[in-house]
């Protein structure tokens, strides 16, 4: 099991620059906080929380899912599988996929790894989490895991760094969780 | 259900109609009294007309860097006029505030097209009055686009020089001349990251071996020796944080699990000190640990304030911290336990007599007493989700 574990710490993790999307959220709640609070009679009061769209767990995405049940969950959610060491915007808010990029950017082939359990068919899966870059910018189902995250004096652990290389603009618009393949055990 | 919202939208206009025509009534015998009251109208004013900002700021001000959003000048020692102006800032912009000359310096990224087309690094040299651009130099298109931190953008030279950390993937330094406006060069740092301004000309970086490499650089911003400590900086259980306070010639960096790691500068000498621990057994027990995302301030003397979290587990380390702990870092004891009204992300002291103990915590910026911890106000950051660089002025 520790050397599971340790696998899992060293293909693990990070990735991700979060500083242009985070910008983002700060906009967007301010633009939306604006809107709250524009007086609408006071018929309009009692329905008062204004959901974060912010939040991917808000409940303002309809549901995404695969439809294959060895591929469960809602791929809009923080609490997807293959999200579990994910730092960054959803692109299935975006327009793109689970494993696509929204219309519009390109794919960063320079990107991290982690390795997420499968709770359908138990198996542990190497996702690759490649940011989509030059499209976009909006706050849109901002999801941010720091398990295994560390400091950027180790950069392919860190996900405060925007993983754009080798793409035209380097500047962040969201994050894929794609599989590569299964997880080997090194026991 | 609708019934109900129509009946209370028809007594909320009535309600609005009566008070209308009681306004009317009244008008007349009001302009009257306002006429008594107010013999002078009020004086015309002048167009245009741009507030400028003193030549040194007070010392109760600080910038508030929103993280690639912008940066805003604050005023956090007053209740008056909170928002005294703000600088632009696009991608993991990072700002420099001199104290030796009337300029700001904000290390920024753009493309031509907003998210697209050619991009540009740049520096905008600001006037401190008015902050208005005076100046730019262009970059190497390779500053490291990373969430705004310490370590990103530094001085070195006495202000003379600036410090830009690249990564591309590979890690490299840009050396500018700030008074001459122009790029000296490039200093290689492969495997190493971010800058901190430890000897007089030159600069220290965090090495993914877990070492710290000093480099030294000429006049013309040439590297003139490079020194690498042992290793000492264990990334996989008990990294640093890259954020520092320095009292004196030494600079501290906090510990994941609680320890702090003193580096000291004497001359071109920079000396990896023995690491003392923040944490009592119980502390350890209860899982205190340093957290946040600028989780560490210096009083200028011999205080130490380490925002701290309880329970801490793996992948907390960035979580908002409950309690800033005061430590003299002579004695390495802690001498104060400060609980805050909510709970904090950054933290900064600002550098004025009686330091204020500024703690940003989700949409508020919460100024407190750093010596008895009682929150004196609370500044309004609606719509705020990012993590913030917070920069005291250094002022007078």
């Amino acid at each position: 099991m520790v050397k599971v574990d340790r696998f899992a710490e060293r293909v693990l993790r990070a990735f991700a620059g979060r500083t242009s999307r985070r910008s983002v959220f700060t906009l967007l709640g301010s633009a939306l906080l604006g809107a709250a609070t524009v007086p609408l009679l006071p018929v309009a009061r009692g329905e008062d929380v204004e959901p974060n769209p912010g939040d991917p767990n808000s409940g303002m995405q309809p549901p995404q899912t695969s439809g294959n049940p060895q591929d469960p969950g809602d791929q809009t959610r923080c609490d997807y599988w293959r999200y579990c060491a994910i730092d960054g915007s959803l692109c299935t808010c975006y327009g793109g996929t689970v494993s696509s990029c929204p219309p519009g950017t390109e794919m960063s082939p320079i990107t991290w790894i982690g390795t997420c359990f499968n709770p359908a068919d138990k198996r542990n899966y190497i996702i690759s989490y490649n940011d989509c870059c030059g499209g976009v910018l909006w706050g849109r189902c901002n999801c941010q895991r720091n398990e295994g995250d560390r400091p950027v004096v180790r950069p392919s652990s860190n996900n405060e760094v925007t993983w754009c290389f080798g793409t035209q603009s380097q500047s962040y618009t969201c994050s894929t969780a794609v599989i590569l393949g299964v997880a080997t055990d090194t026991k | 259900m609708s019934s109900v919202k129509f009946r209370t939208l028809a007594i909320g206009l009535t309600s609005l109609l009566a008070g209308a025509v009681a306004v009317a009534g009244s008008a007349t015998a009001a302009a009257a009294d306002a006429e008594t009251a107010y013999p002078t109208p009020l004086a015309a004013e002048t167009i245009p007309n741009v507030r400028t900002l003193p030549a040194i700021y007070p010392n109760t001000w600080a910038f508030l860097n929103f993280s690639s959003d912008r940066i805003e000048l604050r005023n956090v020692g007053g209740d008056a006029r909170e928002i005294e102006g703000q600088l632009q800032a696009r991608d993991s912009a990072m700002l420099l505030i001199a104290s030796t000359r009337p300029e700001l310096y904000v290390a920024d990224t753009v493309w031509s097209r907003f998210t697209r087309g050619v991009r540009t690094d740049y520096i905008t040299v600001y006037d401190t009055k008015t902050l208005t651009p005076i100046g730019e130099i262009v970059l190497p298109t390779k500053r490291g686009l990373i969430t705004a931190m310490e370590g990103m953008f530094a001085f070195t030279d006495h202000e003379r020089m600036a410090l830009v950390f690249n990564f591309t993937p590979a890690s490299s330094v840009t050396v500018v001349d700030l008074v001459k406006r122009k790029v000296l060069g490039e200093v290689e740092i492969p495997g190493c990251s971010l800058v901190y301004p430890t000897v007089a000309r030159g600069f220290s970086t965090l090495c993914a071996s877990g070492t710290l490499l000093t480099v030294l650089l000429g006049e013309d911003g040439k590297v003139t020796a490079r020194s690498e400590s042992k290793a000492f900086n264990v990334i996989d259980t008990d990294p640093l944080f890259t954020w520092s306070a320095q009292l004196g010639p030494v600079r501290y960096f906090p510990t994941m699990l609680g320890h702090v790691q003193p580096i000291e500068t004497e001359g071109d000498a920079v000396t990896v000190l023995p690491q003392w621990s923040l944490l009592s057994a119980d502390d350890a027990a209860a899982h205190w640990r340093p957290s946040g995302w600028q989780p560490i301030a210096g009083d200028g003397a011999d205080s130490l304030f380490v925002l701290m979290q309880s329970d801490a587990r793996e992948g907390s380390y960035k979580d908002p911290g409950s309690e800033v702990w005061v430590f003299d870092a002579k004695t390495k004891t802690r001498t104060k336990r400060l609980r805050l009204a909510r709970p904090g992300s950054s933290i900064a002291l600002t550098h004025s007599a009686e330091p204020l103990l500024l703690v940003q915590g989700g949409e508020r910026l919460d100024v407190y007493d750093s010596q008895t911890g009682s929150l004196l106000r609370s500044l309004n950051m609606t719509g705020f989700r990012t993590r913030m660089t917070i920069q005291p002025v250094p002022g007078e």
